[in-house]
């Protein structure tokens, strides 16, 4: 149990102001400068709020949410339930299952700028196995110019990348529920689905919300993998909220650019609040034993 | 259901499982089969080998050339700085979080959520203004700062979660024989949940190793990390032979250190709200 001590915010103190300096003086400056037209730091124009009415009243914009949401709603059916499905596999508690999740662990690790460069490097031609197989096989897969295809790589990109974290987690989750659980449903001659729907799923909830929250959100906004693959295109198909946001930053937009980081802030403000919320209403239900 | 059926069954599940599994390691492993292998060979002409030829001369170049060898120290020295100042103001806010409750404690918890989550793209703008102010640009120790902006909240949350999980007596009896709040912290506290600070290292590694965004726009001119060196061996002539090599390079302590907290891995992650 904890109790109430307002003291306790002494020893919060130093992650508090290092974080205000790191995090809340950007935001304020990006607040500031989203009101100016700025053609260099110290000569800038008042303009108010025309970049937001610029910004909301541009097509684009929506466009861009659009493909990323899909992106990411792509990214949660594919991961969850193949993520969910591996831990289900893997036998509790032993040196195997501690391999597996070593070997899932190794994209966690591989710089992000990195991650293209292997699997562009993998479907190449001369070198690359899967490039030599799709060669010898005559199928063709253009990620450059057909968009199906590009989504389709970068989804499986992704999907290499954090399956390891989906993974990881699930298997934490169901290795918290106690033996005498599984026992009692075993005994009771509960099928596979049952144990699954009403021992391991509600288990699951807590560290699952976690990896949702940290894959949403990656997904929604990610970058390097997209810019590296194929900076937005063909045709703007893969242009997601990000990769727009750092064509204006590189373009030395500074105003709109810094409008629409305002933006997005407000968007990840928002998430953050739903998850905190959700979060909540899970520990509640905890407290009244249900 | 027979005996025989249920067996059959049982035989049909572990077949399933063998197989999944084996195809999984395929997936994760193949693209960095196919890496390590082409470390190994020569991509562009070199002096007497000729190209496609099994090799350690990617290896050797990366030695010759002073600045990937410098992007390795760099790498190093801002990742390891980055460590220590996230877990030293983490510990302390971790330990306030989960004894004691006190006012603005759910507005805290939704600004490091939400720090967390920022897109390093949103902020990366200001972040280059404002360190080119304090003069902390092309050095690790600009990017060693930033990455606390969202180490500090993973750190915070693992180590919360392992606190709790030791019972208040643990403090009380501590404190009951004399020891100070520092003192109770590093003699006690610290070791009773070595392997949470083992894995909020972990964590803490991954996520400021792997990072590119910030770590591009801070060095701009020198002081790059192994990442952004990498980046600078793209040109007109690639040697993706070379550029395999450090891609390998760069994933070596990331490999280790999974193997360190392969255990305890997948205990760190019961949060609260």
């Amino acid at each position: 149990m904890r109790n109430h001590y307002n003291g306790a915010w002494l020893l919060v103190l130093p992650a508090g102001l290092l974080l205000a300096v790191l995090g809340v003086v950007p935001l304020i400056a990006v607040l500031n400068y989203s009101f100016f037209d700025i053609f260099t730091l110290q000569d800038r124009f008042w303009v108010g709020a025309e970049w937001y009415q610029d910004l909301v009243g541009s097509p684009d914009l929506y466009r861009a949410l659009a493909r990323s949401v899909l992106f990411t709603t792509l990214v949660v059916l594919i991961q969850f339930p193949l993520g969910i499905g591996i831990a289900l596999l893997l036998p509790k508690g032993t040196n195997t299952s501690s391999f597996f999740l070593m070997v899932m662990a190794v994209p966690l690790v591989v710089p992000w700028n990195m991650i293209p460069i292997i699997w562009l490097n993998l479907l190449s031609q001369d070198l690359g196995f899967l490039g030599q197989f799709l060669t010898w096989m005559d199928w063709s897969f253009d990620y450059k110019f057909n968009a199906i295809h590009t989504w389709a790589f970068l989804l499986i990109i992704d999907t290499w990348h954090w399956i390891g974290l989906v993974a990881i987690l699930a298997y934490s989750g169901l290795s918290s529920i106690p033996a005498p659980y599984m026992q009692a449903a075993a005994i009771d001659g509960a099928t596979r689905w049952s144990t699954f729907r009403y021992i391991q799923l509600p288990k699951l909830r807590g560290v699952m919300m976690m990896a949702l929250l940290l894959r949403v959100m990656d997904s929604l906004m990610i970058y390097t993998e997209a810019f590296a693959i194929n900076a937005g295109g063909p045709n703007n198909a893969t242009s997601f909220l990000s990769l727009e946001l750092g064509e204006q930053i590189s373009a030395f937009d500074y105003g709109p650019a810094a409008a629409r980081s305002a933006l997005y802030f407000l968007l990840v403000l928002f998430i953050a609040w739903l998850f905190q919320l959700s979060l909540r209403r899970n520990d509640t239900a905890k407290e009244n034993g249900l | 259901m027979s005996i025989t059926a249920r067996h059959k069954t049982s035989i049909g599940r572990t077949l399933f499982r063998c197989v999944g599994l084996a195809l999984l390691v395929v997936f994760i492993l193949g693209p960095l089969v196919q890496t390590i292998m082409v470390s190994f060979v020569s991509t562009l002409p070199h002096d007497d080998l000729a190209r496609g030829q099994l090799t350690l001369v990617n290896y050797r170049n990366i030695f010759a050339d002073p600045d990937l060898v410098a992007s390795l120290g760099n790498s190093l020295i801002y990742v390891s700085l980055n460590v220590v100042l996230t877990l030293s103001v983490a510990l302390p806010a971790a330990y306030a979080l989960s004894r004691h409750s006190f006012v603005g404690d759910r507005h805290l918890m939704l600004l490091l959520l939400t720090f967390r989550i920022t897109p390093p793209v949103v902020l990366s703008l200001l972040v280059f203004l404002l360190f080119a102010r304090l003069n902390l640009l092309n050095s690790p120790v600009g990017i060693a700062l930033i990455h606390c902006l969202f180490n500090v909240p993973i750190a915070i949350w693992i180590l919360t979660s392992f606190i709790s999980a030791i019972p208040r007596e643990f403090d009380e009896s501590a404190f009951l024989d004399g020891h100070s709040r520092a003192g109770f912290f590093v003699r006690f506290l610290m070791p009773a949940i070595a392997p949470g600070i083992g894995v909020a290292c972990f964590f803490c590694f991954v996520f400021s190793w792997v990072e590119v965004v910030f770590a591009r726009i801070l060095t701009s001119t020198g002081g790059k990390p192994i990442t952004m060196a990498i980046q600078a061996l793209f040109g007109f002539t690639t040697d993706i032979g070379l550029v395999m090599a450090m891609t390998v390079i760069s994933l070596v302590p990331g490999v280790a250190l999974i193997f360190f907290v392969r255990k305890h891995i997948s205990k760190g992650f019961q949060v609260r709200a």
